[in-house]
């Protein structure tokens, strides 16, 4: 994927719905976080984050199937070669000027998606025997189920944060270490990338 | 002598046994006591949201079992021993027995809570819905702190 020359060219990378979809999405994910680990008795604003969440993961997919190219999955879901073969310069003191997201940066991007589909499911079916913090479809599973939710949502919880925390961690590592500045692109949608092949 | 080492080799597994047996009947009168009290909040809570009907006799009679369960002294149930881990199906943290005086605080709040629903439920459905908040709340903290996941 090295373009013609190598010399990086800047272009409109992200485009603006996708851009809006991430800043809310980082939001309403460390919203409904912080409410379910400290918030109030009544979680009723943290369902109204996690609902929030779920349209946006909604969003994501539809994107991800018909959005612009770099927002596409195809765009950025490869194999393990590709993994490899990028991983081998992730220690370089230098920007990867990468079209999109890079296939290790994907592998995060995947990850957090799926754990927050899933975390968005088992809150909608958890059921915590407290009367007033029951998931709206926790009466479509059976007991044992929305009882066992509960437990999973938990162990979201900590992936999650994990998850996070590794995502924030790259991109310091990325603006200090190989000098490669990510968050700006992802709000003006500009950025330096290699020409595609 | 022998008689005496032998009687001891005998009973020392039956003193287990019954052991085991207390711990079991404590962890199952915890966990009785828990439906018993959700038992009674399913019908308010339906009520407060609206999937049942409000009905003043039908609140009042399980706003009061739960007044009179919220009077129950449930440190009896807390027996040592029947921790999560330590007796098979239990779901109580060992947090709890390392504070029981909060585990007796917040049972309080729920006491407190429920000795104010057989008055607070009456007039209609959103007397109903406070009350169900208000104890519901009680159940969260102390689920939060002493009940696995
Ligand atoms: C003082 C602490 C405390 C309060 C207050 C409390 N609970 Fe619990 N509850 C527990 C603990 C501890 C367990 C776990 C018991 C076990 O598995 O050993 C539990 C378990 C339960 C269970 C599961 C029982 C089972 O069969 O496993 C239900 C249902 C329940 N609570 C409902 C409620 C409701 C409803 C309220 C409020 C109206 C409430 N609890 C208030 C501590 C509390
Ligand atoms: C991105 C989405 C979400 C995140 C990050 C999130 C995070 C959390 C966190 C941190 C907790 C506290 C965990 C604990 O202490 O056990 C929690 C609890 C809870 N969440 Fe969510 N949540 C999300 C979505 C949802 C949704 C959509 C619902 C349902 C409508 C929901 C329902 C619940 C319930 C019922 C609890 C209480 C469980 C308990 O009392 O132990 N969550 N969530």
């Amino acid at each position: 994927m090295t373009g013609a020359g190598g010399e990086p060219v800047r272009v409109r990378l992200w485009d603006p719905l996708l851009r809006v979809y991430h800043w809310l999405l980082a939001f309403f994910v460390i919203a409904a976080w912080l409410l379910g680990q400290f918030g109030p008795l009544n979680m009723t604003l943290h369902f109204w984050c996690g609902y929030i969440v779920g349209g946006l993961l909604v969003f994501r997919l539809v994107w991800g199937l018909g959005g612009p190219r770099p927002a596409r999955f195809t765009h950025f879901v490869t194999g393990p070669r590709k993994v490899i073969a990028y991983g081998r310069g992730i220690f370089r003191r230098e920007p990867s000027h990468w079209p999109g997201h890079n296939p290790l940066g994907a592998l995060s991007v995947i990850a957090m998606l799926l754990v927050l589909v899933a975390q968005v499911v088992t809150g909608l079916i958890s059921d915590p025997d407290d009367f007033i913090n029951v998931g709206p479809l926790a009466g479509q599973v059976s007991r044992a189920t929305s009882t066992a939710a509960v437990g999973w949502h938990n162990l979201g919880t900590w992936l999650i944060l994990i998850l996070v925390l590794l995502h924030v961690g790259m991109i310091l590592y990325y603006r200090f270490w190989k000098r490669e500045d990510l968050v700006r692109p992802m709000i003006t949608g500009w950025k330096m990338v290699r020409r595609e092949d | 002598m022998r008689l005496i080492l032998a009687a001891a080799i005998l009973l020392t597994p039956v003193a287990a046994l019954a052991q085991d047996d207390a711990q079991r009947d404590a962890l199952k009168a915890r966990q009785g006591y828990m439906t018993a009290v959700a038992t009674n909040m399913g019908p308010l809570a339906a009520m407060a949201k609206g999937d049942l009907d409000y009905d003043e006799a039908l609140a009042t009679f399980h706003a009061r079992n739960l007044a009179a369960l919220g009077n129950y002294e449930v440190e009896m149930h807390f027996l040592p021993g029947t921790a999560q881990g330590e007796v098979e199906g239990s779901h109580a943290l060992p947090a709890a027995w390392q504070n029981l005086d909060d585990v007796r605080a917040k049972h309080n709040d729920f006491t407190a809570a429920a000795a104010a629903a057989p008055e607070g439920v009456k007039g209609g459905r959103e007397q109903v819905a406070a009350v169900v908040q208000s104890l519901g709340g009680t159940c969260k903290a102390c689920h939060d702190q002493y009940r696995a996941k």
